[in-house]
């Protein structure tokens, strides 16, 4: 059953994807590949992805692992942690290109920094610098997220060994904490590779015509002139860096490189790990970081509440009014199809986890690595792979929620597959062969031990999948109709037609509709009984 | 408590996965319609719903760039999901006909329509007209002690230097339409128009997906100008941007915005009617009601005073759907290999 | 609780399984044993002896590759783990975290269906006896471990299960708690009668809680037996070692007088017990002296084979030395040794060996 519903989900699109790219007249040929990589600008966007994919992943790493160092190392008061996580997290739980046009009104020629702060004239925003800035912090979170658990790992005692060895703090650093730090670098680095791989909207608003890069042009490919087959080459080029990363990164974390420190977390060191002076320049910097996040942020609730951005300040709702009526349907839509993939995707994970985790049965290793290829590959190349294996008969889809409700499933839901799969595996096996030796059957076991302790995955899971669903939009955009329309489609329509108003309110609709069901998530998740933190919600990252 | 909150949770998810499963809108009353909207929601939306009044028939629509529109009706032609396609250039509709999505229908207003206002057959006919125009930020232009641009020449002045925002062609038919006024401004002589366009090409900053896309950085004076469709850039005026609206004295294109209803559509008779209502005064006349500032395409409708008095002086040519239509994808696909990277 | 105790018997179980490098490998290799009704039988041996895959075939867990398990006069060996009737102490103690006590003990009895007033009067009991009443409401994490394995032993025993199988109950308990555990596991089996399987690497814990011990290596029963016959006749010298201390003498069979041998080693003649096919005479034998029987005296002292004191420790109760004799090293533990009587390394000392106490084994090896 299971595996049937990923062959249809997973199989069966990519296949139809490589079929369109690679079949010319019913026979394999590499015609339409030659012949997309002939072309300069096809050319040109490879290499730019691939470059702007690098840069994002080495500054946003660089800035994730100084915000993941500040909260571990610098013995900050809780108050503080908790505002580096509320301006990490803000990014995390919006649509992923709602900072590109504060962006663009901040540091354009006109721009409310760039002109009317520093004076400047005649800059230009468009470009490498500005995509590389707004993807950079849209996604450096996912590093920090990555990073602060393995730092916290190799704390205390490592360090304080070293210290009483007679290291000195920087020499701590270098010797001790980097070179720890390294596979968690790598792994914060290939999760922002891919992000920035699989993000097209960015460019889109950002990176200008002088700048082209892979989503951007295989989507304008298929959305503007319906041409699949160059859609799919497109996709294609785009799938090769992904898939090297994704098998890098499992190479990485499955060979246990990831978090390999053992040993207690143990109470933070009294020591200060870092020194006065290093310890000024780390906050100044997470806070200006923080503070920029929050600034643009600002910019767009300040915009959804203004007439005119930039020529009429006065205050208004009427964009709220706006969205609540003509966008209503649009909310509509993605709130249904929101709450429809939740509890599928929370429990569609659970089950595979489940399977992979505890299952005795061949194919175990090819059924997780088959759940997690929507997830790892960039967007655009799921939503087109579905949009051509769906658009016409035998199974004829598109159109429908189904589609997208099933897209979001099957490309979110292994983040419930690994917590669950994690957590399985900091549940004895022995606890469920108590539960046989008492007595209870397979089914009983199942659902009175293993569900309930589960069930941190469960909403893990679900969390996740609810929030991509409110945010996602790489893979969808190729699958809204006239009958299902999402509002994340409806906010980069706006943005490209820069009507901000309706944009900015539709993003702050967003963002507090997913604030307001993942704290309602949080708050179930504490009163679910069992040791305290036997589960942390994690993996909000992703495209 | 925890055995009821689990047995419940999966109860839930197996009733929602369910319903997920069986979701699909329930089958439309037969006063209803779909369409894809070329023109943006704040032209669209408006007059839709003065049909909606008048006729009482809903219609359901969403909006594409021009390119995106048509790209869905090409690709939906086994199963269309819409029953007609409004607003947009013409020469999209030409490109419609070639591909053979429509299905020709007359609308009582047929007969009064100009020929440019109407497809032959009847495949499309025009519900407004709408010029290209030059718009530029007059900050911009006092700062750098210029005129306004009134000559396809003045584009190139080394001021506007990364300043220049237009349409996309891949997606947007302001860009085709432009494309092609630039085609017939030099006879359509393709070598010296690409020529044009290659030098042009250095001092545009960005190539919007949708037509309108930059007039509001002209406005905020992120991008110093750009060629819109007139409604757009009257509109950015509207709102209160600092902006100058200019004609090329060698004259620049105009298109007729078309509506056209679709081969196979599901809701043909309400269909019709939406098309009866558009293409007549019942909906042009209400342009200047709602401050659109469309060019009325029928005879009877007079072009509202202040917009009239904006295209006084101007030398407009229309763009010929039938040359437009035949050479468009090769034109596009020709722009794109040439003038984008 | 148990008014008839069952037996256990094993015939000829196996667990096999493939090894990606040494191919077909035994955990369990063709092990026959029956535990009497009532028994506290022990499995000890090193770790990937074959006891705890045992223990596990036993409760269903796993599926013996051949043979038979039968409980009582009922053939389990295809039998589902939770219809056998057993209560299982885990190493881990394996609480259901989300569970409270209350409801961790009363698990087994829900399953069973038994009405809430008698699950209630039953799991009380149950809490009594382990001296946990009024932790009824507590949650697993909340309590000590020892507190933990109280909590899994009533768990085990609520359900009035046929055996009792304990899988290393104590292994993650400290030193004095381990032993006071073991005392209280032992009472509790004995007031219930239950009959009990129970797997530990610790000899000592197996020789204090015991009826009888099968000491396991390399997936087959070395020895089985009483501790006293382990600790003073081991079958072998993997046996001799892994119960207390032991020396191992290379000897030569100087004399053959029906069940009883003469040995030479140092120029002393030691009679043994033969075993019934014994070495025959001016063979080589091996003979295990346990440390503390060696007397150690004065170099001078009548009798005496000379040794040399290599080093010596001092533990309050007793005095350990290793003494070099000719070619061999003998551990020597000396108990209540007066303070006057101390051997300094280097000195040359004399060595006794009471005949009684040196045992011949059978054989040498494993």
């Amino acid at each position: 059953m299971l595996w049937s519903l990923l062959a249809l989900f997973v199989v069966y699109p990519l296949s139809a994807m490589f079929g369109q790219a690679f079949l010319v007249d019913g026979r394999p040929s590499l015609g339409p590949l030659l012949s997309a990589l002939g072309q300069p600008n096809h050319r040109a966007a490879l290499a730019n992805s691939l470059v702007l994919g690098t840069l994002v992943g080495i500054v946003g790493t660089t800035i994730g692992f100084l915000f993941a160092f500040t909260a571990t190392r610098c013995n900050l008061p809780d108050r503080w942690v908790r505002l580096l996580d509320a301006a990490t997290l803000l990014p995390l739980i919006s649509p992923p290109f709602t900072t590109s046009i504060a962006f663009v009104f901040s540091f354009g020629p006109r721009g409310l920094i760039t002109y009317e702060l520093l004076g400047i004239k005649g800059t230009n925003v468009y470009g490498l610098a500005s995509t590389l800035a707004a993807e950079v912090l849209t996604y450096f979170p996912i590093a920090y997220l990555a990073l602060r658990p393995v730092l916290a790992a190799i704390g205390g005692n490592i360090e304080e060994m070293a210290f009483s060895l007679g290291s000195s703090r920087w020499r701590v650093f270098r010797t001790v904490t980097l070179p720890l730090a390294v596979p968690g670098l790598a792994n914060a680095f290939l999760l922002l590779f891919a992000a920035s791989l699989a993000d097209f909207a960015t460019p889109l608003i950002l990176a200008g015509s002088r700048f082209p890069v892979l989503p951007t042009e295989a989507y304008l490919q298929i959305t503007g002139l319906f041409d699949l087959k160059g859609g799919a080459v497109l996709s294609f080029l785009l799938l090769v860096p992904a898939a090297i990363v994704f098998l890098l990164q499992r190479h990485w974390v499955g060979r246990g490189h990831f978090v390999t420190v053992t040993g207690k977390a143990g109470p933070q060191s009294a020591l200060d790990g870092v020194s006065r002076g290093a310890r000024c320049l780390l906050v100044a910097l997470c806070a200006t970081v923080a503070l920029s996040i929050l600034y643009l942020y600002a910019l767009l609730l300040y915009a959804s509440v203004v007439v005119a951005f930039g020529a009429n300040h006065a205050l208004t709702l009427k964009h709220y009014v706006v969205i609540f009526t003509e966008g209503w349907k649009a909310i509509k839509d993605t709130l249904i199809i929101a709450f429809l993939g939740m509890p599928v995707g929370g429990l569609f994970g659970v089950l595979v986890g489940y399977l992979v985790a505890r299952g005795e049965f061949r194919g175990r290793q090819a059924m997780e690595l088959v759940s997690m290829a929507n997830y790892a590959l960039p967007g655009t190349i799921v939503g087109i792979a579905y949009l051509i294996a769906f658009n016409d008969p035998p199974i004829a889809l598109t159109g429908g929620a189904l589609i997208i409700v099933a897209c979001y499933v099957f490309r979110y839901s292994p983040t419930g597959v690994r917590t669950t799969v994690a957590l399985l595996k900091q549940i004895d096996r022995g606890i469920e062969e108590a539960s046989r030796s008492l007595g209870a059957g397979s089914f009983t076991t199942f659902r009175r031990v293993t569900l309930p302790l589960v069930l941190p995955a469960f909403f893990a899971g679900l969390g996740v999948v609810f929030i991509r669903s409110m945010t996602a939009i790489s893979a969808t955009i190729f699958l809204v109709s006239i009958d299902w329309i999402l509002i994340t489609v409806r906010i980069l329509e706006n943005m490209t037609e820069l009507s901000l108003g309706p944009a900015a309110a539709f993003s702050v609709f967003v963002i507090a509709v997913v604030m307001l069901v993942t704290t309602a998530i949080g708050a179930l998740l504490r009163r679910l009984p069992g040791p305290p933190g036997i589960a942390t919600v994690a993996g909000y990252g992703g495209g | 408590m925890n055995r009821s909150m689990t047995r419940r949770t999966a109860l839930l998810a197996a009733a929602v996965a369910v319903a997920a499963l069986v979701a699909t809108r329930p089958t439309q009353a037969q006063d209803t319609l779909n369409a894809y909207s070329i023109w943006p929601e704040n032209w669209a939306r408006p007059m839709l719903e003065e049909f909606t009044k008048a006729s009482g028939i809903k219609v359901n629509f969403l909006r594409f760039s021009s390119g995106e529109a048509l790209a869905r009706v090409i690709a939906e032609k086994g199963n269309p999901k819409i029953d007609v396609l409004f607003g947009g250039p013409v020469e999209t509709f030409a490109a419609g006909v070639k591909e053979g999505v429509f299905e020709a229908y007359k609308p009582p207003s047929f007969a009064a329509l100009p020929a440019r206002f109407r497809h032959v057959d009847g495949m499309w006919v025009a519900i407004a007209d709408d010029p290209l125009v030059f718009m530029t930020n007059r900050k911009f232009l006092a700062e750098n002690k210029l005129k306004a641009p009134a000559s396809w020449e003045d584009l190139l002045h080394p001021a506007y230097k990364n300043g220049l925002q237009m349409a996309d062609a891949r997606t947007s038919g302001t860009a085709v339409t432009r494309i092609f006024s630039i085609l017939e401004v030099n006879g359509r002589d393709e070598q010296k128009a690409f020529a044009y366009m290659k030098k042009l090409r250095g001092n545009i900053q960005l190539y919007t997906k949708s037509g309108g896309g930059g007039t509001l950085p002209v406005g905020l004076g992120q991008a110093a100008g750009g060629i819109f469709f007139i409604v757009d850039a009257l509109d950015t005026k509207a709102k209160g941007y600092d902006v100058q609206i200019s004609f090329p004295k060698e004259g620049i294109g105009t298109a007729a915005e078309g509506i056209a209803l679709i081969k196979g559509a599901k809701n043909s008779a309400p269909a019709k009617k939406l098309i009866d209502w558009a293409s007549s005064p019942a909906m042009q006349s209400l342009f200047a009601v709602h401050k659109i500032n469309f060019v009325p395409a029928h005879p009877e409708v007079k072009t509202e005073a202040s917009l009239a008095a904006v295209l006084k002086d101007a030398k407009i040519f229309a763009i010929d759907d039938a040359y437009a239509g035949a050479n468009r994808k090769r034109i596009v696909d020709r722009w794109v290999a040439e003038i984008l990277p | 609780m148990a008014a008839n105790p069952v037996s256990i018997r094993l015939v000829g179980i196996s667990a096999r399984f493939d090894h990606r490098v040494k191919g077909e490998v035994a955990a369990v290799d063709d092990v026959s044993l029956e535990v009497a009704p009532g028994e506290l039988l022990t499995l000890l041996g090193p770790s990937g002896c074959g006891k705890t895959t045992t223990l596990r075939m036993i409760a269903g867990f796993q599926r013996p590759s051949a043979g038979r398990i039968l409980i009582g006069d009922h053939d389990v060996t295809e039998v589902l783990s939770n219809d056998r009737n057993i209560g299982f102490v885990f190493q881990n103690y394996a609480l259901f975290p989300h569970l409270g006590i209350f409801e961790n003990v009363a698990y087994g009895l829900r399953v069973r269906r038994m009405d809430e007033a008698a699950i209630r009067r039953v799991v009380g009991d149950v809490l009594e006896l382990v001296g946990l009443k009024g932790y009824e409401r507590q949650m697993p994490h909340q309590l000590s471990g020892g507190e933990q394995q109280r909590v899994a032993l009533a768990r085990a025993i609520v359900i009035k299960p046929r055996v009792l199988l304990f899988d290393e109950p104590l292994s993650n308990l400290d030193a004095k708690l381990r032993v006071q555990m073991r005392g209280e596991i032992q009472r509790l089996q004995r007031d219930v009668g239950i009959t009990t399987v129970y797997v530990t690497h610790d000899q000592e814990e197996a020789m204090a809680i015991s009826d009888r011990i099968a000491v396991m290596s390399k997936g087959v029963i070395a020895q089985l037996g009483r501790a006293e016959d382990l600790y003073s006749r081991p079958a072998s010298e993997f046996v001799a070692r892994f119960i207390g201390r032991a020396n191992l003498l290379r000897t030569t069979v100087l004399a053959r007088d029906g069940a009883r041998l003469t040995l030479g080693m140092a120029g002393q003649r030691y009679v043994v017990d033969a075993p019934e096919s014994g070495p025959p005479v001016g063979a080589v034998a091996h003979a295990v002296i346990r440390p503390e029987t060696i007397l150690i005296g004065p170099a001078d002292a009548v009798g005496a084979i000379p040794g040399r004191v290599v080093t010596r420790t001092y533990l309050g109760e007793k005095t350990e030395y290793t003494v070099t004799v000719g070619a061999d090293t003998l551990q020597i533990v000396r108990i209540g040794a007066a303070e006057t009587e101390r051997f300094e390394p280097g000195a040359a000392v004399g060595i006794r060996l009471p005949a009684g106490r040196l045992h011949l084994l059978p054989e040498v090896g494993t």
